[in-house]
């Protein structure tokens, strides 16, 4: 009598439990695809914004120089020629002076003897290069303009060599080394004989300035 | 297997880039939105690092702001702290309306008298830097000098900003211009130097921290 009530209760049982167990359709709700679907989708998201930012960095890394440079930061009068990462060259300079002097007969025209900033490039590569002295540089030694362009002529202030980036602009020599260092020239930017011939033979026609 | 897995199993299994310099050094390659934010800074840049110019790259996150041409990082300009209006509205890239005006001394034409240049010190300290489209910068020193009475004048300064910030504010109609705001504490000479770099025209991208 007992086996047979025990074989009774063990066929409920396993009734029982087949009944309550779900079976693999019921498993599978349709709520848990709805749960892993968004992180999957993110995984995906994860892995086309990595891609994306890697092609980005890669692009901006191709726009960068792949040979020397020069930087010339004009708050602290320093000129590096930099290779990628690495200094090459590191020189004290001098750089504009900021100070402004009035054009006669012009109203309120004036030169702001500033050097320039931003990105430019070696124009031109000059030896024993002679100045040819603008108008402010007799208009502020309180001189007459010369009408003859021989008489602007000056040899040997710029030093042995010049690398020149447009406008008039130049990187020169100097008799002035002591004022190397400070902001004083008229936009130019100095540097003393030997950083000079470092640069002269570092750069082409054709290498970045970049100057801030 | 069709094409695009092959693509999908081709990208993942190639080795790392060479050369390419990462662009945020910092970045959690794991975070979706660190990783939109940097792409979406990055295509910005990208823009601005295809032309021969400086700019500014404002990296709130990363408490830095870089002087930068063609991707290369000229310099680096701690931020102290800062705050922000409207943050989503940081996007995009502005440019800088006018540098912050600086007081230059004049040339006296054959007066002999050499003219003190311009230097870092004569830069202002506290300043609004307007950019379009619309956006404000205002820069402000900290306080935490070793005087007190120069941390007084400073305090007073700042506060005085605000005020005119507040009023500003509170008579303008802002409902009919969406204007976005930063403001950035940085060190003294730090404000000077941020002054000292800045061009008419100069253009800033802005990269915004994510919540972690």
């Amino acid at each position: 009598m007992g086996r047979i009530f025990l074989a009774i209760s063990a066929v409920v049982l396993l009734l029982l439990l087949v009944v309550s167990t779900p079976t693999p359709s019921r498993v599978a709700p349709e709520n848990s695809q709805s749960v892993q679907q968004p992180a999957v989708q993110d995984k995906a998201d994860l892995r086309t914004l990595q891609a994306r930012y890697k092609v980005l960095s890669k692009q901006l890394s191709q726009l960068m120089p792949n040979q020397p440079y020069i930087l010339v930061d004009t708050a602290r009068n320093r000129l590096y020629v930099k290779h990628q990462e690495q200094v090459v060259l590191d020189a004290i300079a001098s750089t504009g002076s900021g100070t402004i002097l009035d054009k006669p007969g012009e109203g309120n025209n004036r030169w702001i003897f500033d050097t320039p900033r931003g990105e430019f490039l070696v124009k031109s590569k000059l030896t024993n290069p002679t100045w040819i002295k603008p108008d402010w540089a007799f208009i502020e030694e309180g001189l007459a303009v010369p009408q003859n362009a021989a008489d602007r002529a000056e040899q040997g202030v710029l030093g042995e060599y010049a690398l020149g980036f447009g406008k008039g602009y130049f990187i020169h020599g100097t008799l002035y080394t002591r004022l190397l260092g400070k902001n004083v020239t008229h936009g130019c930017i100095r540097l003393n004989d030997s950083d000079l011939k470092g640069v002269y033979k570092l750069a082409r026609v054709g290498t970045p300035i970049m100057i801030f | 297997m069709n094409l695009c897995a092959i693509l999908l199993l081709l990208a993942f299994t190639t080795p790392s880039w060479g050369k390419e310099i990462e662009a945020f050094p910092a970045l959690n390659l794991h975070n979706v939105n660190e990783l939109k934010e940097a792409t979406r800074v990055l295509e910005e840049e990208l823009k601005l690092a295809a032309r021969p110019q400086t700019y500014l790259l404002i990296d709130l996150g990363g408490s830095t702001i870089h002087i930068k041409s063609r991707g290369i990082g000229l310099h680096q300009i701690p931020i102290i702290a800062w705050s922000a209006e409207s943050r989503e509205n940081l996007k995009g890239i502005h440019r800088l309306v006018a540098r912050p005006p600086v007081a230059r001394r004049k040339i006296e034409p054959g007066a002999g008298v050499e003219q003190e240049p311009i230097s870092l010190v004569d830069m202002p300290t506290d300043y609004v830097l307007s950019f379009s489209p619309s956006l404000s910068v205002t820069v402000v020193p900290s306080v935490s000098s070793d005087s007190l009475l120069q941390s007084a004048v400073l305090l007073g300064k700042v506060g005085w900003r605000n005020m005119k910030d507040w009023t500003s504010g509170f008579f303008t109609d802002r409902s009919s211009e969406p204007k976005s705001h930063l403001r950035l504490t940085l060190s003294v000479d730090h404000t000077q130097s941020l002054a000292w770099s800045l061009v008419d025209g100069m253009a800033v991208v802005i990269r915004r921290p994510t919540d972690k």
